[in-house]
């Protein structure tokens, strides 16, 4: 519990409080009740992961499984030697029972997928408020983690989740899948892309993704590059025709590329040419792949940031007496807080000058004569020490502390 | 938050799975176990007579579309589906679907974003990763002064934890003025740390001259202390009997090591907690009222995108409340430096605009909202928070 040491305090003695202990405590596992309902990629990811596990093993088996039909249906459709057929069936017995082996393999590695997606949940669980601190720590690296991953520093992903133990929870072979991709778009390579999206060819129509579409035309832009015209139009008419219902306009343009290679004046076409389109593919791609998978778009820290920055940002964190325990003391913040709005509050909420403190009635705001308030707790401290005179910190003036009044403030 | 239905769904999953993948295996083994069954046949008539290899892969065309594997395994399979489908749909149920709803589309500096969380890895005494991060994303390596300041304090804590008081007390030592400026007594909790540790060690006269030449100078403030510890050395060898035991809780080891670190990072001027983690938990605070906002304004993401305040009170907790706000009862609005907050003669507060509309620009006195007292707006004083 937070309550009893507020980092912003000096002192380490516990502060009283205006709500009852109890209704402190169920307003804070409301809190994080409504904070764990943010942790949807936590559960998704790995289950989706799962799930896909799930049907490519499944595919593999009906595959197997047909062609083993396919073959037995055949021979019994042909005249067949006596060897041709022992040596037939024995192969056929091999097959299966590789494919036996295969699917004890796959359940192995869905059982470790499905005790992934058991772990969350429980990490979920664990949350409480006796906990709390080393819970939010974990979560933070989580969102590091994820941030890493996302920003392709796979080595800082893994090092930091191997570190702190919690390579469960974490997505590091989700991302790696991602990797493979990408690594090879920064190479100009597509096939692996394509590869993906033949693997997850019916989740990308259901979203009508353009996905393949841009990785087959970028191929077909680099044969034009490569003056391969006549490779160029075979592929056009086998790879980009399918797409030509949806894609018209595109379509059409992209066929005129042909003609305006030689003119390097055409901005329309020239933007075709522009190696920063492959950096463009690598963004589709991560987008494509967040989607899939039920993620948002942008790293969870950038996310949570923002949220943070904005609930933060008031207007005196840009003052120079700005404390140092607010992050919008910092220059970093302070940029990355620039473009947010300020944060809203409907109740006053004061904080003694002097000790940091939040003041509420057991603590109620004492005005000196100059107008300056701070805490009863503060000022009373200042007049034990000082033989009954106050000094305002802030403007040096010396009065008495009979001399303070008190300010009701809601 | 009730994760019993997750749970469950989730089970349904893994139950399904489980029958899918056993039938699987039962299925391809009837399928192995079949085509042996024709194996030996033509391999036990192959040394008689030449047997009809046709005829026996007829057979097993036909067992196999008896057993119709395929047909077999669809019916686990769809089972299996169900459950796949439902999993993802509790999930949207129970939890918030879309986090990035409330996210406003700027692009953050990533320099920045980086050079933060490489302070962050360093300051919380994570120097690998640190170092690791500053050489993956290529960052200029202006946080090793961050890291060379943490370093030594991390390594005082690494000693504390082994019971080495030693790098602790000559930090202390070396910054005994501006501690004391600062008000905190660390370098004396410290020494009581050794002193009993000395103590428990058995000698008692070197736990003696140890408070003589180190914890005597304080004695002009911290006297009740000094004595206690004075009392302590009677009971030396049986100090867990005495009425001191609490001072070989091993708790004081983490509570001086807590303000080691405040006293610390606040002669860095750092701020006590790291301050990526304070935003990002402030962010889990602050992002569920925005989401249900979002919800409800669903046709206002533009104005979203240019709004200068947030649409909606975000309350945060007091750990993260660092600076006063006002906000005027009757007008609602936040006090600025045009508008300040006006004390009135009875005590209660209101902003200047509001002083000035109920008093028709101090034309005439008005009653208090909250008293029954009259207030003349010119006896009304500004407070300065």
């Amino acid at each position: 519990m937070e309550m009893d040491s507020l980092p912003n305090g000096n002192s380490t003695i516990p502060t009283s409080t205006t709500t009852p202990p109890s209704t402190a405590l169920s307003s804070k596992l409301t809190q994080l009740t409504e904070s764990l309902k943010l942790e949807h990629q936590f559960l998704r990811v790995p289950f989706e992961h799962y799930k896909k596990t799930i049907r490519t093993n499944h595919r593999a088996v009906e595959k197997e499984i047909s062609s083993v039909i396919s073959i037995v249906n055949e021979a019994a459709d042909s005249d067949i030697s006596n060897d041709d057929a022992v040596q037939h069936l024995t192969s056929l017995v091999s097959r299966l029972q590789g494919l036996k082996r295969k699917l004890e393999e796959g359940s192995r590695a869905e059982n470790l997928q499905a005790q992934r997606c058991r772990a969350r949940i429980d990490h979920l669980e664990s949350a409480g408020a006796e906990n709390l601190s080393e819970w939010n720590n974990t979560r933070m690296k989580r969102i590091l983690v994820d941030y890493m991953l996302r920003m392709s520093y796979y080595d800082t992903g893994l090092k930091l989740a191997e570190s702190s133990n919690m390579l469960d929870l974490v997505d590091i072979d989700v991302f790696l899948e991602a990797k493979r991709v990408i690594d090879a778009l920064q190479k100009r390579e597509v096939a692996p892309a394509l590869a993906w999206c033949a693997d997850n060819k019916s989740r990308l129509k259901k979203s009508k993704s353009k996905f393949e579409f841009q990785l087959r035309l970028q191929e077909y832009v680099e044969l034009v590059r490569a003056e391969d015209h006549l490779r160029a139009i075979t592929y056009a008419r086998k790879y980009l025709a399918p797409w030509a219902a949806t894609h018209m306009k595109e379509m059409q343009r992209v066929f005129a590329i042909v003609a305006f290679k030689g003119n390097p004046e055409c901005a329309v076409y020239k933007i075709f040419f522009e190696p920063k389109q492959w950096d463009y593919l690598v963004e589709q791609f991560k987008q494509e792949f967040c989607r899939l998978y039920g993620m948002p778009l942008e790293p969870l820290l950038n996310i949570f940031l923002q949220a943070g920055l904005s609930s933060l940002k008031t207007p005196h964190c840009y003052e120079d007496d700005c404390t140092k325990e607010d992050p919008l003391s910092q220059e970093s913040f302070r940029k990355l807080a620039l473009p947010l709005p300020y944060s809203k509050q409907h109740h006053s909420k004061l904080v003694c000058y002097i000790t940091k403190e939040l003041m509420d009635t057991e603590n109620p705001p004492q005005v000196l004569p100059n107008g300056y308030v701070y805490s009863t707790k503060a000022l009373e401290e200042m007049a034990k020490r000082n033989g009954g005179k106050i000094t305002c910190p802030r403007t040096g003036l010396v009065c008495n502390y009979l001399d303070l009044v008190k300010a009701y403030i809601s | 938050m009730d994760l019993n239905p997750i749970k469950d769904a989730f089970d349904r999953v893994a139950k399904k799975q489980k029958m899918s993948s056993s039938k699987t295996q039962e299925v391809v083994a009837q399928m192995i176990r079949e085509i042996e069954k024709s194996l030996e046949i033509i391999k036990a008539e192959h040394c008689g007579s030449e047997v009809d290899c046709k005829s026996v892969f007829g057979e097993l065309k036909k067992k196999l579309q008896e057993i119709a594997p395929l047909s077999q395994l669809e019916g686990t399979q769809k089972e299996l589906n169900i459950a796949l489908s439902k999993y993802p749909k509790q999930l949207e149920k129970s939890f918030n679907p879309d986090i990035s709803k409330a996210y406003r589309n700027i692009d953050f500096d990533a320099h920045t974003v980086n050079q933060i969380i490489a302070g962050h890895f360093y300051r919380q005494g994570l120097f690998d990763v640190g170092d690791c991060f500053i050489n993956e994303a290529n960052e200029p390596d202006s946080t090793a002064a961050m890291k060379s300041l943490f370093s030594e304090m991390y390594l005082i804590l690494e000693a504390m934890k082994n019971r080495n008081l030693e790098p602790a007390l000559n930090w202390a030592t070396a910054n005994s003025i501006k501690l004391k400026e600062k008000g905190s007594d660390l370098l004396l909790k410290l020494h009581c740390l050794q002193f009993v540790e000395i103590l428990q060690g058995g000698s008692r006269s070197k736990a003696l001259s140890y408070v003589r030449t180190h914890i005597s100078p304080f004695g002009a403030n911290h006297f009740s202390e000094i004595q206690k510890l004075m009392a302590c050395l009677l009971w030396s060898g049986k100090l867990h009997q005495s009425p001191y035991s609490d001072l070989l809780s091993p708790t004081n080891w983490n509570v001086v090591a807590e303000e080691l670190t405040r006293q610390f990072c606040n002669l860095l001027g750092q701020s006590f907690d790291s301050p990526l983690s304070v935003t990002i938990a402030a962010g889990f605070q602050g992002l569920p009222p925005l989401l249900k906002f979002m919800t409800v304004m669903a046709g206002k993401k533009q104005e979203w995108q240019s709004m200068k305040q947030l649409p909606v009170p975000v309350e945060l907790d007091r750990e993260f409340q660092f600076h006063s706000i006002f906000v005027c009862p009757v007008s609602k609005e936040q006090s600025t430096d045009e508008n300040p907050p006006m004390l009135m003669q009875c005590g209660h507060v209101l902003c200047k605009q509001s002083i000035n509309k109920m008093s028709k620009n101090g034309s005439k006195t008005f009653k208090c909202p909250y008293c029954p007292s009259d207030i003349d707006s010119t006896q009304c004083r500004q407070l300065h928070l």
